[in-house]
């Protein structure tokens, strides 16, 4: 049984146009890159400046049902709008149980591998954040999130990661910003300076001709910015020839699964290894629209859960000391609505739940103020409310650990209000200054 | 010259790398690239157009420079046959964006791609066409924002097109009027209960004054105001789509903009009073000044001379090119990069590829970062050497592709490329010295297949400078 074909058809719809984009637009055969080109000296201050930070954006298409991710065991309501959908309280003693978070929230028990991240305090989740989009379209809500927006689509067509680019032009590498796995993401939309790739063994010179390589690298010795930025991409292709990413061995014992995020993360970590001056990577997973047949503790959400569980958790022990510079977040268009429906399903819903996990992050904690699932609480046709602006998570882990000059430039309008997940700048140079 | 080479230092932006490296080693290497600089009318037809055909090369040679250039900027009618006939078989071409709804997106745009390359490559109007560029992107407009696609094409016949060598002030209201553009920046979604500013903002601070140019918030505002009723007819068997004035979202209320009084009572004029105002404001030629002097010059270094023949022609076009045109026979002008457009058309002219402007082409304008029509923000694709020596990867595997013949219909390399001296000869023409030819060809030696030769070439630093 194919259960993704119980996605609603808008979704279906997105994804064949997104695949037909894909196709017409030849992604599947290509490679793109594109570097912003400074001086060296540029890229040694991007260097002392956050000493190589990178930030993994995972999303989540399709609209993810996180009250069944992070579930609000602790009220009632939640049990009696889910009779067949409702995960155990992590108090019975039942399989399928929820894993306690907090005395409150439970974690999806397929998400188990993940848990000790949580527990050593490397991982957080932001409960009841989204936007303020109100249409319930995946089409909608997802460019208003890629495009760093409040609500809506009107206003700029660029995409905040673009825009946070745009605010540091000085740091550059070779492979500042990379997509791996889908199409370029709206997120990116308006950087030309992006790598999108389908995996890594894309990103390499039609001519697998040493000779020709050698001429290039000598055509590019100059020292004019053209010059300079070939330099550059000849390096990064020299790595990619020398070490290849297909053969990329994990470490400390990682083992990745076969499937999509899995790969795609196993080549960020090659990437994060290999000195090629990576930032951002974007990541997609789909499948998250279970409007029908959704399962429990078991079932289509259980196995995206697992399968995403698992990669993450392979990531981060892939990376060993190296995960202090990386940092990760998960985040979907919008959450479902809490009531299960008759397909024992959930339907379109607002307020999401984002997870941060890595490098400077005050983990072993679910964030945000719960509004709560009595009936008064709930907004719409009765989902969850949003009480974090996502953007204000994500401008956190910019300025924190992307030392971001300017998140109001990523986010114009953002009433800014620190979300408390990462230790701020200041609070990193604080404790350093207490320890010199 | 000294000039000059400053000029071409501010254009290569090194100010890292000169700290870093020292003065000495840029300016060697750009003085090498500029002395490389051999035939001066492969050198205009490079900087005011997409670069030589042996045509072009030989008109140019039969009538002089200068009378070439007056040529270019009387631009007649004519387009040879075959060019003709490709573009009319182009619904985007002939059609209203009403009548090419039935097209997905992706055809409309992708017949306006073929459109842009077919004529950059066989138009001999060729000052025009990179004009046309030019304003294209001074009027950017983003072919994925809602229906902005399907109107795309008729913006780019009778605001870019129909203005390029014509003036700027009708320039100016013509795309004021354009409901591509309306629907860009959400003039449709504009009131007098709620005016939205988005339109009126990007007309003072990127289509006419320029950024921080003496206007301020609350001018934005009264301008939002003038155009509130400006949107798009949306009614039941009307032509749907088309520029409408509705006197019922319009704010009859008394305005200033830009110290001028507009009074209450007005009604569609009021928009057109402040397209006026600011079209002959001297800021809009500062402005206008500053971008023709870096699209052609390299730098904004001549930008005050090029803003004056602005202003005191009243925004002619024309005029102002003959400005530019002198200013960059005097010697003052800096190197400018190859965009991705530039440099696909400027190898397939350089050696004679046929071309039809295909899926296959497009496909490396946009793994290069130039698919046309899809620069999300309002300012247009950039300019300046930083933004684009990041595509260099998917540039060399252009030019595999193109002289591989794996670009379905750009295909047929040139018979007779032997040995790297025609390799380089076939990519520069006579635009190298005899020096730097020869150290090219012997660099280029060191592989043995002549296409890999000549792809090389297109892949070389020079090759990537007009």
């Amino acid at each position: 049984m194919n259960e993704q074909g119980f996605a609603c058809p808008e979704f279906d719809q997105w994804r064949s146009t997104s695949r037909r984009r894909l196709i017409a637009a030849g992604l599947g055969a290509g490679v793109q890159f594109f570097d912003h080109a400074r001086s060296a000296l540029a890229q040694a201050t991007f260097r002392a400046g956050h000493e190589g930070n990178v930030l993994v954006v995972v999303f989540l298409r399709g609209g993810a049902d996180v009250l069944n991710i992070v579930a609000p065991y602790g009220e009632d309501a939640y049990y009696r709008a889910r009779p067949t959908l409702a995960l155990p309280s992590p108090v019975k003693r039942v399989t399928g149980r929820l894993i306690d978070l907090d005395g409150f929230f439970g974690l999806h028990p397929a998400m188990a591998s993940l848990h000790p991240l949580y527990e050593t305090g490397s991982a957080c989740w932001i409960h009841a954040c989204g936007s303020g989009d109100s249409t319930r379209s995946h089409f909608e809500a997802m460019s208003t999130m890629e495009r760093g927006q409040a609500d809506g689509v009107r206003g700029t067509a660029s995409g905040w990661l673009a825009r946070h680019i745009a605010s540091t032009p000085a740091r550059s590498g070779p492979m500042r910003s990379v997509a791996i796995g889908g199409t370029m993401p709206d997120s990116l939309a308006g950087a030309i300076n992006a790598v999108a790739v389908q995996n890594l063994g894309e990103y390499r010179l039609a001519s697998t001709d040493e000779g020709y390589h050698d001429v290039l690298a000598q055509l590019y010795s100059g020292n004019d910015e053209i010059a300079q930025s070939g330099n550059r991409a000849l390096n990064a292709l020299k790595i990619l020839r020398e070490s290849d990413p297909r053969q990329y061995k994990p470490e400390f014992g990682a083992a990745y699964g076969t499937g999509g995020i899995a790969q795609a993360l196993k080549d960020v970590a090659y990437l994060v290894k290999h000195d090629v001056g990576l930032e951002t990577a974007c990541l997609e997973s789909v499948g998250w629209d279970t409007h029908v047949a959704q399962g429990a503790a078991t079932g289509w959400q259980a196995s995206l859960l697992g399968e995403l569980s698992d990669a993450i958790s392979s990531f981060f022990r892939d990376l060993g000391p190296t995960s202090q510079r990386v940092t990760l977040v998960v985040q979907t268009e919008f959450g479902r609505r809490l009531e299960e429906n008759s397909g024992f399903g959930t339907d379109h819903g607002h307020g999401g739940a984002m997870l941060v996990v890595g490098g400077g992050v005050r983990g072993g904690k679910v964030y945000g103020k719960w509004p709560g699932l009595v009936t008064d609480s709930l907004v719409g046709p009765g989902d969850l409310a949003v009480t974090t602006d996502y953007r204000n998570v994500l401008a956190d882990l910019l300025e924190a650990r992307l030392d971001s000059p300017s998140v109001d430039k990523v986010f114009p309008g953002l009433k800014r209000e620190r979300t408390g997940i990462v230790q701020t700048l200041t609070g990193d140079l604080a404790n350093k200054r207490s320890a010199i | 010259m000294s000039l000059t080479r400053r000029e071409a230092l501010v254009a290569l932006g090194g100010a890292g790398a000169i700290a870093l490296t020292g003065c000495a080693a840029p300016r060697r290497s750009l003085d090498a690239r500029r002395a490389a600089v051999g035939d001066p009318d492969v050198q205009v037809l490079s900087r005011f157009g997409f670069g030589p055909t042996a045509e072009d090369l030989d008109r140019i040679k039969s009538i002089g420079q200068d009378t070439w250039f007056e040529e270019q900027l009387a631009a007649g009618h004519g387009e040879p046959f075959a060019l003709q006939a490709s573009l009319a078989r182009l619904p985007i071409e002939n059609l209203s964006a009403w009548e090419l709804r039935d097209l997905p997106e992706n055809e409309v745009l992708a017949q306006m791609q073929q459109a842009a390359l077919l004529r950059a490559t066989y138009s001999p109007w060729q000052v025009r066409e990179r004009l046309v560029h030019f304003w294209s992107d001074h009027f950017n407009i983003y072919g994925r924002k809602g229906l902005a696609g399907y109107r795309k094409p008729e913006d780019e016949r009778r605001v870019v097109r129909d203005h390029a060598l014509g003036r700027f002030p009708d320039m100016l209201m013509a795309s004021a009027h354009s409901t591509a553009m309306l629907l860009y920046l959400d003039q449709q979604a504009s009131t007098s209960a709620h005016p939205n500013e988005n339109y009126a903002r990007e007309l003072l601070e990127l289509h006419s004054l320029g950024v921080d140019e003496g206007y301020t918030q609350r001018d934005v505002m009264e301008a939002a105001r003038c155009f509130t009723g400006w949107t798009e007819e949306r009614g039941f068997l009307k032509r749907q789509g088309s520029f409408k004035f509705d006197p019922a979202l319009h704010d009859r209320g008394e305005k200033a903009v830009l110290g001028q009084r507009i009074s209450a009572g007005g009604g569609k004029e009021d928009g057109e009073r402040v397209v006026q105002i600011v079209a002959a404001h001297p800021a809009t030629a500062r402005h206008i000044g500053r971008k023709l002097a870096r699209w052609y010059l390299g730098s904004t270094e001549q930008a005050p001379a090029v803003a004056k023949a602005f202003l005191q022609s009243g925004g002619d076009i024309k005029s102002t090119m003959k400005e530019v045109y002198r200013l960059y026979k005097s010697g003052l002008h800096a190197p400018v990069v190859k965009r991705p457009f530039d440099l696909a058309v400027s190898a397939i002219r350089a050696l004679g590829i046929e071309t039809g402007g295909g899926k296959d082409l497009q496909d490396h304008l946009r793994k290069m970062g130039q698919p046309l029509y899809q620069w999300p923000m309002p300012d247009g694709y950039p300019v300046d050497a930083e933004a684009w020596s990041g595509s260099l990867l998917a540039r060399w595997n252009f030019a595999l592709a193109l002289t591989q013949g794996q670009i379905r219909d750009t295909k047929g390399l040139p018979g007779g490329i032997h040995d790297p001296a025609d390799a380089v000869a076939s990519v520069f023409g006579g635009s190298l010295t005899k020096g730097a030819s020869e150290n090219l060809a012997k660099v280029v030696a060191k592989v043995k297949d002549p296409k890999q030769m000549v792809a090389l070439c297109i892949s070389s630093p020079e090759f990537q400078w007009r």
